[in-house]
């Protein structure tokens, strides 16, 4: 067999293959102004667009090498989506009309650098810059020796082989951030802090392990989905116990479900306890709509009425979802993450509407976007 | 330190620290952050002692924890040490047959 053969057999084995996949939408369909869409991301690494109009696929792209986390962030201009990948080592920037590449960013700095970024991944106001706060380890021939994490202040204009602009001291143990409308990056971590990312000047902004609030435990976070909400809010939700009175007896203490609504257009935020401990959430958003409406997703759908702490209703689904999102009207809910579908509920009746099965794998711990073009 | 002699490079740097009074508090973490996050319990047991707020099925939970070293999780870890281990098995629920267990490489 020659080699020519061979190469043509290849390409036919090439050929087959994508056909046998489910199909993949065209990656070259442009958006259309004035539409909303959902973002989401998985395995074995695609970016997905769903159309949020008529909730069917609308385009899907390939991304360049390996998938994890998928942590998505769209411009403010909604022409590109930005995702952290690589297993946590790199940042892509997509152009979403065409699916081509046009950001590519290596989180570590030295060849003998290994840095991750735990779902940090943000931009500024007017999209011109990215921000990701990495957690660097030196791996020496005999030992590894742990970092000081930073922040890394990236040009998106940078091209395929962005390097920072500028880098700062972060504080340890980070995950999220997002970036004001006055150029401010709140970044969460033990506490919330509020990042100065032309000087590095880090203050606490929301305490949480700091907090005082009299007769509570210091709270629990386990947040990791940096959603663009349609509110233009940064939010997560904490767990904490309240205690009966000062001898702070666990046994005897109200566990309680919070929210942290940070409004990024003015830097205010909100800190409320919403519901006690019945069950998981491990996201949850307040509606569009009425504020005072909160849902949460994880092994239910579950709706709570936020000034009554009083849980409306919940629904039963198909499997674990890990990250809800809500469309710009509030009446839809996108649930996300873990398998390879997009299940979509009624936000008043929380009755399932729609289910979008996605060409590919798991989206795992994917951060799904809305946002309209 | 009395009666503990440091034989290797590591020891040594420990000892030496310890001289040094280079040691920082150990504050419990209520934050995740990597392989070493909050106190969650893992996947044998949910938050309230039971299972019923643990993922169903456990294979939606799969790369949600070897993702990130999600380290209560008894998987392996994706980030740095076993990136391809999900490599036939992009499709959890489908593929997890393909997924094998993973052993430290002799040194």
């Amino acid at each position: 067999m020659s080699v020519k053969t061979i190469f043509k057999l290849a390409g036919l084995a090439m050929a087959f293959g994508t056909c046998a996949q489910p199909t993949l939408a065209a990656s070259d369909l442009a958006l259309q102004k004035g539409h909303e869409y959902l973002a989401v991301t998985n395995y074995p690494n695609n970016l997905h667009i769903i159309d949020a109009e008529n909730d069917s696929l609308y385009k899907s792209c390939r991304l360049p090498d390996a998938f994890g986390p998928g942590t998505i962030q769209i411009s403010p201009d909604k022409t590109r989506a930005y995702v952290l990948n690589n297993h946590y080592g790199d940042i892509y920037g997509v152009e979403l009309d065409s699916c081509n590449v046009v950001f590519h960013a290596t989180l570590s700095q030295q060849p003998t650098e290994r840095a991750r970024a735990i779902f940090s991944i943000g931009l500024s106001p007017d999209g011109k810059e990215l921000y990701s706060i990495v957690n660097p380890t030196r791996m020496n021939r005999d030992n590894y020796v742990v970092e000081t994490p930073r922040l890394q202040v990236y040009s998106t204009s940078a091209g395929l082989n962005a390097k920072p602009e500028r880098s700062f001291p972060a504080p340890r143990q980070t995950t999220m951030l997002q970036a004001a409308d006055d150029g401010s990056l709140f970044v969460v971590g033990a506490d919330v802090y509020k990042m100065d990312p032309h000087s590095g000047k880090t203050e606490v902004n929301i305490p949480l392990r700091n907090w005082t609030r009299p007769l509570y435990s210091p709270p629990d976070v386990l947040y990791v989905w940096p959603q663009q909400r349609p509110q233009h809010t940064f939010n997560l939700l904490y767990t904490a116990a309240r205690f009966k009175d000062e001898k702070m007896n666990p046994e005897t203490a109200d566990n309680v479900y919070g929210f942290i609504d940070i409004n990024l257009a003015n830097g205010k935020s909100e800190l409320v306890d919403f519901a006690p401990i019945t069950e998981v959430y491990f996201t949850g958003a307040r509606s569009p709509k009425d504020s005072n409406l909160m849902y949460g997703v994880l092994n239910r759908l579950a709706k709570y009425d936020i000034k009554e702490k009083k849980l409306l209703q919940s629904a039963s689904l198909d499997h674990s979802y890990y990250c809800l999102t809500i469309n710009k009207a509030g009446n839809k809910l996108y649930l996300s993450g873990t398998f390879n579908d997009v299940a979509i509920f009624d936000a008043d009746s929380l009755k399932k509407i729609g289910n979008v099965k996605l060409p590919g794998g798991d989206m795992a711990i994917t951060t799904a976007q809305i946002f309209t073009r | 330190m009395k009666h503990l002699k440091p034989i290797n490079h590591k020891a040594q740097q420990l000892e030496q620290a310890a001289a040094e009074d280079r040691l920082e508090d150990v504050v419990a973490m209520s934050s995740i952050a990597g392989c070493t996050a909050t106190t969650d319990p893992g996947w044998e047991v949910d938050v309230f002692g039971g299972v019923s707020s643990l993922c169903q099925p456990m294979e939606s939970d799969l790369y949600g924890c070897s993702d990130p070293c999600w380290w209560p999780a008894q998987v392996p870890d994706m980030m740095s040490t076993y990136p391809d281990w999900n490599k036939a098995a992009n499709n959890s629920s489908e593929d997890w047959r393909h997924l094998g267990t993973v052993f430290p490489k002799d040194k």
